[in-house]
């Protein structure tokens, strides 16, 4: 025997495989695929996400149900890749014949899927992803939503806040890639719009998961701005910010720090404790302590603390949550699983977070999500930093 | 011209990087002159090693000298983890070719990921400095802060532990030996596996211990075993194979292109590393003090 | 057995390839389109690994950049496929001349280090060169080449224009292979063998061992150009992780799996990577460590592959006839 007839008989062999994959199904369930980043450093936003989604599932399929059919949310691993993010979410279609897709958590990810979207025509909500590539007009087409905040909203809100400082000398400091070069060029122009007399000092552009950015912080104190803006987000603000506080870094600035990327998350004041500079700004999804939300939003944090048994439940549950509850509504709406039919369902669709009402506009499909904002500080009781006002700032003035 | 205390300033910063990248980079090398294996499980190791500092420190408290013995517990953990490695699969693959032991350590790192997911999630943990290193001096214009300055002092106290071990000792011939010619070494009597066993023990007691160290300075998530190794392995390679000092040059170098690199090319970070190893490469293809292969 | 020799094995297994779109699955022909463009991407590193013996760490660099040049020229220039695929291929191989001049000096791992510090300063580019390569975001959205003449052939009026896709790929990719079957069995072929053996030999004999083994380096990355160009359509847009480390390392291990020893073991190897890699990722968030586990078993129990393991068993068979 040689090996061709190895190759052979082992091509039969796997291709049994492949044969066992059609699966039947006695009852439908609406099948809702969610490509999200499940390891890796992305992983701590992705994982809350899905675990959010799943618990609207959970609460809808007790329910009774969409249309009387169970949801199933189907979850893969898209590991922050985008390449991965498209094999699985093709995966998902042409193997799990899923009906809709949402998720994508990078700004690389969700234009990538987008393009799965529109070419498979089904609907496409993306609860995470914020560049603009994805709903910019020549971008758009009729599957694809977006129940996350953009980086023109978040660098215009952050610009618009550090414009009522009284600084003059800005600096910024963000990761090069998409999402920092966006949002920092969101900030500037919009922050040079408010206030001409802005100069901005300095700019450094530490590569994505830079290990040490002790360079960088010492190449920005020697410019002396007043203020820095930052997009660095999750473990590498937590990085940045243990290396810059030993060395007079935001006491230089006066803690006027802006950190955009959800730097005020609870998770990551949290996992820093007492490192956490006190002072600084920042935003965040969702802060389970903000008391001057409504009442929605409280009962939304009392369940989410149970499914998720934290007392201090991640901030990013919520979006995967309301990326289901406008997919949910939008099919109720329609009254059908027709992609055709839930996509011009959610037009103009306007439903009930636990943060308020979001409508989805007609314009792009963007969602008018804000983030909550404010100014930290110790939380005597929590032993962790807050942001206490914490704001809701509605985007409406900040989105095109 | 620049204000001579920032380029003092930015020269240290270039070192600290240096410092903790020479602080997990030692083990690589050690392991890498001696077994000639590239172990790419050194991330995982120096990852782990974070993780145990982290929840040593969560068992014992953050009281005087608690980060000192939860860093000593996890280095000696992780020191067994690389010795059982070592004896029950690392041992069999010697003999093989390069690829096998390579492609092994990368699996390693596959599946040492996934264990510390299942133990620790997928959060972002944090340790603060131990209360005696929490402080920072002005040194010439620049403030360093204390933990910093612990570490620039540690990179070179280990090179030269090192080096004493290495050259002065008996343990250190033999492993020069076992470097130079295994099979000579193991006609001569001497017991060569157990050599290679300890060399493994300690290049994964340093990855281990550094990943321990550098949790006051840096967050620990997954995906740091990854961003680190392929930087350690760059160092390694551009001090030369087999070079303890060419390690800690190379560690310096690197440190230094990319402190200034930022000041002439701003987004230059990115590209550092690798175009570093490209040119030293290129015009010393042996690294910096290494000597050829073949 | 010979008479088992003599049955051309590998024009079946071009038939079966042939042969999926008829069962009608979108699902099918996605997979199997998959497997035989990464089979040739296998095979060309093969050609580095098993053949030549050099370790290359950063062989996607060539993957990406025929990915990225065919998907620019057809994007951006509209320029059909015809061209842009071979325009791929021709970059690529370009590339490799370039950075496998440097390479070659090098032996065992440094070749292999440099290797990687090329692929990563190609990725570096791409990532970071918004206005052609669309940086780290990419070009998502490939256009198809233009295959409505497809329609017009016997039998395939009725398909998709995924099959018929698949079914030019399937036509490429053993066109690729068929030439790549006929170098390694050449004395081209052979020398690199020779080279692989034993270097020192090799150079005493007269061969000149950096040039054969850059020849053969810019024929791999050529291929794998080749390879690169049609991922990128099948996959509806490029990205830069082509070029990142983790794609090289999954070609390695298609190579491993499958078997470095024999010319088809790559692509056995893509085939049985791919398909685990889909049915286990249904049931567990942990296909790190399967593969892992799998590796290693591999490595201690069968280092020469699926396909090294069963020649090695049916050869044993063989004898106790």
């Amino acid at each position: 025997m040689d090996r061709r007839t190895v190759l052979s008989v082992l091509g039969a062999a796997v291709a049994s495989l492949l044969v066992a994959v059609p699966a039947g199904e006695a009852q439908k369930p609406i099948k809702v695929g969610f490509p999200m980043i499940m390891s890796g450093p992305g992983a701590l936003f992705g994982e809350p996400a899905a675990k959010g989604a799943q618990m609207f599932v959970d609460e809808a399929n007790a329910a009774g149900g969409v249309l009387g059919r169970k949801l199933e949310l189907v979850v893969r691993d898209t590991k922050g890749n985008a390449d991965e993010a498209v094999r699985v979410s093709r995966e998902l279609i042409l193997r799990e014949n899923v009906d809709f897709l949402v998720g994508t958590l990078t700004s690389a990810e969700g234009p990538a899927v987008s393009v799965v979207a529109k070419e498979n025509k089904i609907v496409f909500i993306a609860p995470i992803p914020k560049t603009d590539q994805l709903t910019a007009p020549d971008k758009l087409h009729p599957y694809v939503f977006r129940v996350a905040s953009t980086t023109t909203i978040e660098g215009r809100t952050a610009a618009e806040l550090m414009s009522k400082w009284n600084v003059k000398r800005i600096a910024t400091i963000s990761p090069d890639y998409a999402y920092g070069q966006d949002v920092t060029k969101a900030f500037v122009d919009y922050v040079k719009k408010l206030k001409p007399g802005v100069e901005i000092v300095d700019q450094q552009w530490p590569k994505l998961g830079e290990a040490d950015y002790t360079p960088f912080i010492n190449a920005q104190m020697v410019k002396k701005p007043e203020a820095v803006f930052s997009s660095l987000w999750g473990g590498h603000f937590v990085t940045f910010a243990k290396q810059a506080r030993p060395l007079g870094y935001f006491d230089a600035i006066k803690h006027n720090f802006f950190g955009a990327g959800e730097a005020a998350s609870p998770e990551t004041a949290k996992a820093m404790k007492d490192d956490y500079p006190f002072g600084i700004w920042g935003n965040s999804y969702d802060a389970f302590y903000w008391t001057e939300g409504p009442p929605a939003h409280r009962e939304y944090v009392r369940r989410v603390s149970a499914y998720l048994k934290d007392e201090h439940p991640s901030s990013w549950a919520i979006q995967g949550y309301i990326g289901m509850q406008a997919l949910t509504a939008a099919i109720k709406k329609a009254n059908s699983t027709d992609s055709d039919k839930v996509a011009r369902a959610l037009l103009g669709l306007t439903i009930d977070t636990p943060h308020g009402k979001l409508t989805i506009r007609e314009k792009d499909h963007q969602a008018n999500r804000a983030q909550i904002y404010g100014k930290t500080v110790k939380d005597p009781k929590l032993g962790f930093a807050v942001m206490r006002p914490a704001v809701y700032i509605d985007p409406a003035k900040f989105m095109d | 011209m620049p204000d001579p205390s920032f380029l003092f300033a930015q020269a240290l910063s270039g070192l600290t990087v240096a410092m903790f990248l020479f602080l997990i980079a030692s083990g690589l090398s050690l392991i890498f002159g001696v077994l000639r294996v590239l172990n790419f499980a050194h991330g995982s190791f120096y990852m782990l090693g974070a993780y145990l500092a982290w929840q040593f420190v969560q068992w014992v408290g953050t009281g005087p000298g608690r980060f000192w013995w939860a860093a000593a517990g996890a280095a000696a953990g992780i020191a067994v983890l690389g010795g059982l490695v070592e004896r029950l699969l690392l041992r069999h693959l010697y003999g093989k070719d390069e690829l096998y032991q390579l492609l092994f350590t990368y699996a390693l790192v596959l599946i040492l990921s996934d264990v510390a997911k299942v133990a620790w999630g997928t959060g972002q943990l944090s340790v603060s400095r131990p209360p005696g290193l929490d402080g920072a001096v002005r040194l010439a214009g620049t403030v360093v802060p204390y933990y910093n300055l612990f570490i620039l002092l540690l990179g070179p106290a280990i090179a030269v532990a090192f080096w004493v071990v290495l050259y002065r000792t008996r343990a250190g011939r033999l492993i020069r030996a076992a470097a130079l010619d295994r099979e000579m070494l193991g006609a001569l009597g001497t017991d060569v596996n157990r050599l290679y066993t300890g060399v493994f023990v300690l290049g994964s007691f340093l990855a281990g211990l550094g990943g321990a160290l550098v949790t006051p300075v840096k967050t620990i998530v997954p995906g740091m075993d990854v961003e680190i190794i392929v930087e350690a392995f760059i160092v390694v390679v551009i001090g030369g194979l087999g070079s303890f000092w060419g390690t800690f040059l190379g560690a310096l170098v690197y440190g230094q292109v990319l402190s200034f690199g930022i000041l002439v090319i701003p987004r230059f970070s990115i590209f550092s590393v690798f175009a570093l190893m490209a040119v030293v490469l290129i015009l010393r293809p042996w690294g910096l003090l290494g000597r050829p292969l073949r | 057995m010979s008479r088992l020799r003599r049955v051309p094995w590998g024009g079946l297994a071009l038939a079966a390839a042939l042969a999926v779109p008829a069962f009608g699955s979108r699902f099918y022909t996605f997979v199997a389109t998959d497997v035989v463009i990464l089979a040739l991407f296998a095979v060309s590193l093969n050609l580095l690994l098993g053949y030549t013996g050099l370790v290359s760490f950063g062989h996607a660099a060539y993957f990406a950049i025929g990915a990225y040049t065919c998907g620019i020229l057809m994007k951006k220039a509209a320029v059909p496929f015809a061209l842009a695929w071979p325009a791929g291929g021709l970059l690529a191989a370009a590339l490799a001349l370039v950075f496998g001049f440097f390479c070659v000096r090098l032996t065992k791992i440094y070749f292999a280090m440099l290797t990687l510090a090329f692929a990563q300063i190609v990725w570096a580019i791409c990532f970071k060169w918004n206005d052609v390569t669309g940086g780290e975001q990419g070009m998502p959205e490939v256009p198809y080449p233009e295959l409505a003449w497809m329609a017009r052939l016997p039998g395939l009026g009725d398909l998709r224009t995924s099959d018929h896709f698949y079914l030019l790929t399937v036509v490429l990719v053993g066109l690729c292979l068929g030439i790549l079957r006929r170098i390694v069995g050449s004395p081209f072929g052979r020398i690199l063998t020779t080279i692989r053996e034993n270097p020192e030999r090799a150079e005493f004999i007269g061969v000149d061992v950096r040039r054969y083994e850059l020849v053969a380096f810019v024929i791999a990355g050529g291929f794998a150009g080749l390879a690169g160009a049609l991922f990128g359509i099948f996959n509806r847009g490029v990205f830069p992780d082509f070029a990142y480390w983790p794609k090289s390392s999954e070609a390695l291990i298609m190579t491993l799996l499958g078997g470095m020893g024999h010319f088809w073991g790559p692509a056995v190897g893509a085939l049985v990577l791919l398909v685990l890699n889909q049915q286990i990722t249904a049931y567990t968030e942990y296909w790190p460590f399967v593969l892992g586990t799998i590796l290693i078993v591999l490595l201690f129990a069968f280092p020469g592959g699926i396909v090294g393991a069963l020649d090695a068993a049916a050869r044993r068979l063989g004898r106790r006839r």
